[in-house]
This record gives C-alpha cells, sequence and structure tokens, in this order.
C-alpha cells in the first residue's frame, strides 16, 4: 500500500499524512529507545569510573579517567570479591539452566497434549495450570519454605529449580501451546500416513516447526530464573551458595556503596541475557510456518 | 492398487453421529468422489479410511486386508490435503523422499523414484526449492507427487482442488483425471463441488447429515436422483422442486397447485403418483427439460418471468411456481422481458416426481 500511494501523484493528501504518521512513529521509537537504553548505557559509564568520580555532583557524562579496575576485580579469582562474583555467576548460570531444561523438556509435550488430545479433564488442569500465576508470587513465599523446609531441600540449588518451574512452567505450557495450535494438525497426520509413528511425526515434523516457540520459552525461563530476586533470598543463606542478583547486594556496605564495582558487576550479569538474545532473535522472526499450508 | 470396502461405518463425537451405517464398495482403480454439502461426514469418512481417527463400528477393508484397528503408516494408502500439508522446513526433494525414508529404502533407490516422480509431474526444476517459495499450482503438485512416489494402494484426496483460483482448478482437474486413467489408481476424492464429482469420477457417494444417500455413476446420480436432497444437490443450476398436489378425476391424474392451475400427468406418472404415501407431491424439473412458450398451450401452465439472465450462449430465466422458484433455460435469441407472462411446458418423460412426505423418489409400481 505505501508503494502504491507514494508512486500515485493524485493522491498527495494522503501522502502527506502518511509521512507524518511516519515520522511520528520514528520518533516515537527514538523516545523509546532513549528510555530504554539509558539506563544501561548509565550502568556501563559509571562502571569505568573510578570511586570518587562516580560520586561527583555534576556528574561526569565521559568519566575522565576511564578505568577498567572494576572489572579487573570482579573476574580475578584472586581476591576475595573476584572469587565471590565468579561463584555467584557460575551458581545463577546453573539454577538458570537447570530451570531452563526442566522448563523445556516438560512443557514441550505437556503444551503439545494439551493442543492435539482431548482427554478428561483437559480444559480444568489447563486453566488450573494457569492459577499460580493469579497470584502475586510473594504469597507463595512462607508456603513454598515450609514445603521446602519439610523437604530437606532449603539451601539447595534444587529448591529454586523445583520454585522457578512453578512459575516458569505455566507460561512455558500456554506459550507452547499457542505455537503447536498454529502448526496445522495436517503436517502431522500426513506425516503419519507417510509412515511416521505418532512420535516419529512429532519429533521430525512438528518439533523442528516448533523450534521459535521453544527457544522463546527457553529463552523466558531462563531470564525469569536469572534475574529472579526473593526466592533465592529466602530460601539461600549460605554464602557460597548464592546467586547474582542476591550477591551483588553485597556491594551496598553499611558505610559506603562501591558504585563502579556494583554497576560492573550488574552489568555483567546482564551479558548472557542479551547474549542469547542475539543468538537466538533469528528464531523468533523465522515464520516457518509460511508455505506449509494454504490458509 | 487395491479395492476398499466400507461396511457400516459410524462415527459418533459423544451422542454426535457424523457418520451413518455408511456402506459402499470402492472397485480396484475406480475414482470414487465422496460428495456433500459441508458437514455431511464425507471428510469424516476419508479420515476413517486413512485411520486418522478410531472408528465407532463398522469395518474398513484395504486389499484383502480389515484394516480397522491399523495405524495409518500400515494401511498402504497416501493422501493429499486440502492445505497440501507440504512440511515446511523440508526442500521439495525432501518432501518427496520423506515417506521413503520412512520405509527404510535405500539413498540410491529414494533418488531415483523421487527423481522419477518429478519428471512425471514436470517439477524436476522445483527439487531444491522450499514450499513457501512456490506458486498454489505447484505446491499442488508436490503434494501429488508425495502420494505418487510411493506406488500406495489407494489414494486419498481431501478437497485437493478446492484452493486453487478457478482457473487452475479447472486445469489440475484433468490433471488429475489424467493421472487416474494413466494410473489405473484406486482413489476416492472428497469434495463438496458437486461439479468436480461428475467430471471426473466413476462413481460418487453423495452424502448428507452423515448418510449416504446415493451410490452410483454420476449419469445415473444426474438421471435418477433417489431422493430430492440429492436433486437438488447435483446439477447447476439445481433441479427446480415445485410443490403440488395430487388429484384424480375421471380416471385421469393431476398435479394441482394453489396457484390455480392444474398439471395432467402422462400415465406412466400418474403410476408413480399412486405410490405416494399422501396427496403431497413434488414435481422435479432441471433447466433443460422445461420448455417456454410466451402464449398458452395445452400442458403448460402459466405464470410470469421474475428475472431473465442471458450468460451468451443460454439465457436463464426464473419464474415462480407454487412459491417455488423454477429455472428454464431458453435460447439467447428468445427475448423475455421481467414480469411477461409466460407458459411452461414440463417434459413427461424427464420430469422427476418426489413423495411431499418421505421426500423420496418416486417410481412406477
Amino acid at each position: 500500500m505505501s508503494v502504491v500511494s507514494a508512486s500515485d501523484p493524485s493522491r498527495p493528501r494522503s501522502r502527506r499524512r502518511f509521512d507524518a504518521w511516519r515520522w511520528a512513529g520514528r520518533v516515537f521509537l527514538v523516545l523509546m529507545l532513549v528510555y530504554t537504553a539509558m539506563p544501561m548505557i548509565w550502568m556501563f559509564i559509571t562502571s569505568i569510573k573510578s570511586g570518587f568520580a562516580a560520586m561527583q555532583f555534576p556528574p561526569q557524562w565521559w568519566p575522565s579517567e576511564p578505568t577498567l579496575a572494576s572489572y579487573q576485580k570482579l573476574l580475578d579469582p584472586a581476591n576475595d570479591t573476584g572469587r565471590d562474583f565468579l561463584r555467584f555467576f557460575w551458581n545463577s548460570l546453573f539454577v538458570s539452566t537447570m530451570t531452563t531444561i526442566c522448563a523445556v523438556v516438560v512443557a514441550v509435550p505437556a503444551a503439545y497434549a494439551f493442543s492435539r488430545f482431548t482427554f478428561p479433564g483437559r480444559t480444568f488442569l489447563f486453566f488450573s495450570v494457569l492459577l499460580r500465576n493469579m497470584f502475586p508470587a510473594v504469597v507463595f513465599l512462607v508456603p513454598l519454605f515450609i514445603l521446602m523446609r519439610f523437604l530437606g531441600l532449603v539451601n539447595t540449588h534444587t529448591s529454586l529449580v523445583l520454585t522457578y518451574l512453578t512459575f516458569g512452567l505455566p507460561l512455558a505450557i500456554w506459550l507452547l501451546k499457542g505455537f503447536y495450535d498454529n502448526i496445522p494438525i495436517q503436517l502431522e497426520q500426513a506425516a503419519r500416513i507417510d509412515g511416521a509413528t505418532r512420535l516419529q511425526a512429532f519429533v521430525r515434523i512438528v518439533m523442528p516447526l516448533s523450534a521459535p516457540g521453544i527457544i522463546a520459552t527457553a529463552i523466558y525461563s531462563f531470564i525469569g530464573a536469572w534475574n529472579e530476586y526473593i526466592y533465592a533470598y529466602t530460601l539461600l543463606t549460605r554464602n557460597e551458595q548464592l546467586t547474582l542478583p542476591i550477591g551483588i547486594q553485597r556491594f551496598f556496605s553499611e558505610n559506603t556503596t562501591d558504585f563502579p564495582g556494583l554497576m560492573a558487576a550488574s552489568f555483567m550479569m546482564s551479558v548472557p541475557v542479551v547474549v542469547l538474545f542475539l543468538v537466538l532473535q533469528r528464531y523468533f522472526v523465522r515464520a516457518l510456518t509460511e508455505g506449509a499450508v494454504k490458509h | 492398487m487395491a479395492h476398499v470396502v466400507l461396511k457400516d461405518l459410524v462415527k459418533t463425537y459423544g451422542t454426535f453421529r457424523a457418520v451413518n451405517d455408511v456402506s459402499l464398495t470402492v472397485n480396484d482403480g475406480e475414482f470414487v468422489a465422496l460428495v456433500g454439502p459441508s458437514g455431511c461426514g464425507k471428510t469424516t469418512t476419508l479420515n476413517l479410511v486413512a485411520g486418522l481417527i478410531p472408528l465407532t463400528s463398522g469395518d474398513i477393508v484395504i486389499g484383502e486386508r480389515v484394516v480397522n484397528d491399523l495405524d495409518p503408516k500400515d494401511r498402504d494408502i497416501a493422501m493429499v490435503f486440502q492445505n497440501y500439508a507440504l512440511y515446511p522446513q523440508k526442500s521439495v526433494y525432501n518432501n518427496l523422499a520423506f515417506p521413503l525414508q520412512m520405509r527404510k529404502l535405500s539413498r540410491e533407490e529414494i533418488d531415483r523414484k523421487v527423481r522419477e516422480t518429478a519428471r512425471i509431474l514436470d517439477m524436476t526444476h522445483l527439487l531444491e526449492r522450499k514450499p513457501r517459495e512456490l506458486s498454489g499450482g505447484q505446491q499442488q503438485r508436490v503434494a501429488l507427487g508425495r502420494a505418487l512416489v510411493r506406488d500406495p494402494a489407494v489414494f486419498l484426496m481431501d478437497e485437493p482442488l478446492s484452493n486453487l483460483d478457478a482457473k487452475l482448478r479447472v486445469q489440475m482437474r484433468s490433471e488429475i483425471k489424467r493421472f487416474h486413467q494413466d494410473l489405473k489408481a484406486t482413489i476416492i476424492y472428497v469434495t463438496h463441488d458437486q461439479l468436480e464429482a461428475v467430471t471426473m469420477a466413476d462413481k460418487m457417494a453423495v452424502m448428507s447429515g452423515g448418510y449416504l444417500q446415493q451410490y452410483d455413476t454420476p449419469a445415473q446420480v444426474f438421471a435418477h436422483p433417489v431422493n430430492m436432497f440429492v436433486a437438488s444437490f447435483i446439477g447447476s443450476p439445481a433441479m427446480s422442486l415445485i410443490p403440488l398436489e395430487s388429484a384424480s378425476a375421471g380416471g385421469k391424474t393431476e398435479l394441482t397447485s394453489p396457484d390455480g392451475w392444474a398439471l395432467p400427468l402422462s400415465a406412466r406418472n400418474a403410476r408413480k403418483v399412486e405410490a405416494a404415501t399422501g396427496r403431497k407431491i413434488v414435481l422435479g424439473a432441471r433447466h433443460s427439460t422445461v420448455k417456454l412458450h410466451k402464449g398458452p398451450v395445452p400442458g403448460a401452465v402459466p405464470t410470469k418471468a421474475y428475472t431473465v439472465e442471458p450468460t451468451g450462449d443460454v439465457t436463464f430465466v426464473q419464474a415462480y411456481l407454487s412459491g417455488a422458484i423454477v429455472n428454464i433455460s431458453v435460447a439467447p435469441d428468445i427475448a423475455v422481458a421481467p414480469d411477461e407472462p409466460i407458459w411452461l411446458e414440463f417434459d413427461q418423460e424427464r420430469m422427476h416426481l418426489f413423495d411431499g412426505e418421505t421426500q423420496n423418489a418416486l417410481e412406477a409400481a
């Protein structure tokens, strides 16, 4: 439509209005970009300042003496801070990865079953899956803590993985069910007629098509677990088990706060999430099912 | 190739009976069309034959085997879907190769068969493309090729042409017909388009409400519809159905209309009317068997032209008789104006009479 109205001299009016909308859109996007990117940029700038420069007022927009000292300190296992940070980082990575794997392993078949099969109690089950998400997370803090203590799981990473699954799984199942609903059932029927068993049809035809959904679900679970604070704070007390969000808190000390160190740690904490997105974003955009069937 | 026997097929969903006691035999090499309006159970019947949905009761025989409990993959069938159902992530080559790979053929044999099929369907140049890079007609061909490559006992086709545009549909129609003639393949073909069924099939099974209404050659179904549903469904424009009442006076039988006229019947037609359960009779007439007169003629009934639709080589005139629309085709050089009084003469030999109560065709005793 844009091509037609732009090359059609008989409709200058609609063309001008169209351009105005476009510019409004661009301005809006730039504002959104500034809004979302500024904290990240400021975080990075602060992280390469010295402790003194970080507290200066008016602030230095670009540090007069940029330094990577905070990063060196955090990534050097020789000192206490570095050892702690690397351990927290590893703990977070472990908990988040385990959560992601479990979420995908359970959600994929569950979502497929909800999408394809009718069985007694299907609707009830499906909505009860969502019931958990009707309440704020903190509501379950005490019950889950008591449950974990009963199971002897307090102060273990397992308790965190299980807790994160109670948040992540319902949404993962909903998300994936949407993807399976959009994959025409005729594809599986064709595969089954072509000689595949039900499982083969799922693994060889449906799974590759739902890859974008699985990846989106995985990223979602990973980020949820990676950023989670309150449960990690409650269920873990031993220093060597802490995850990053709790660990970073240790940069706030009673008398002074090491702002460059805090910002450097926060910046590195955001790295895995950004990398995940950059590597896997093409799966989000690729419309894989296009051309499969005629609608 | 093989024959297919459906015996008392029933499929229920809860209390809803989607397929009711459908029995028919498809002979080896026969092209059978399952035809009927939306929701008549034709696709359900096809899916039962394919094994995609479980059977409630009855028997399905393909070749010499009862396949009721076999998986689709073990029934030796191939299916072409309405939306083609090509595997979007696979190239055309791999779409064609997939059924052979699942049957664990050797790489060389797969390659040979895929290329041969591609050659037959004239799509060798498309083998490396993905389905989304193909036009609708090409996708349709690939879907056909994927069925063909395996040399199955029976081909099942579920409205394979209904997603194509009108021109391509006519072209693919003749290609599928040719494909059937060359291969002598057993084909069960589902369509809601009676024209497709009439033009392509050796036999057609007309379905409605989950019941098989009539199963015969297109010519027989066209000439001798067993009930009013089949009569009105097959043929375009549809057969006109005029509700009338029978009356006997002085040894003669005639049909009377609330419009005030009476239509005397021939002796044979009078015997048919005697077999009716009541006095309600429905007169069925195809457009070409009604003669239009511009003045009163003995045996013709009076009405007024309602609409006139010239199509070029024939002009269709519609008129109301007993509150029902009647289609008449006339030569294009006969000028008829809307609201002009006309007289319609029905061909006694080629008119259809239906029992107004049971809706079944009346036969002379």
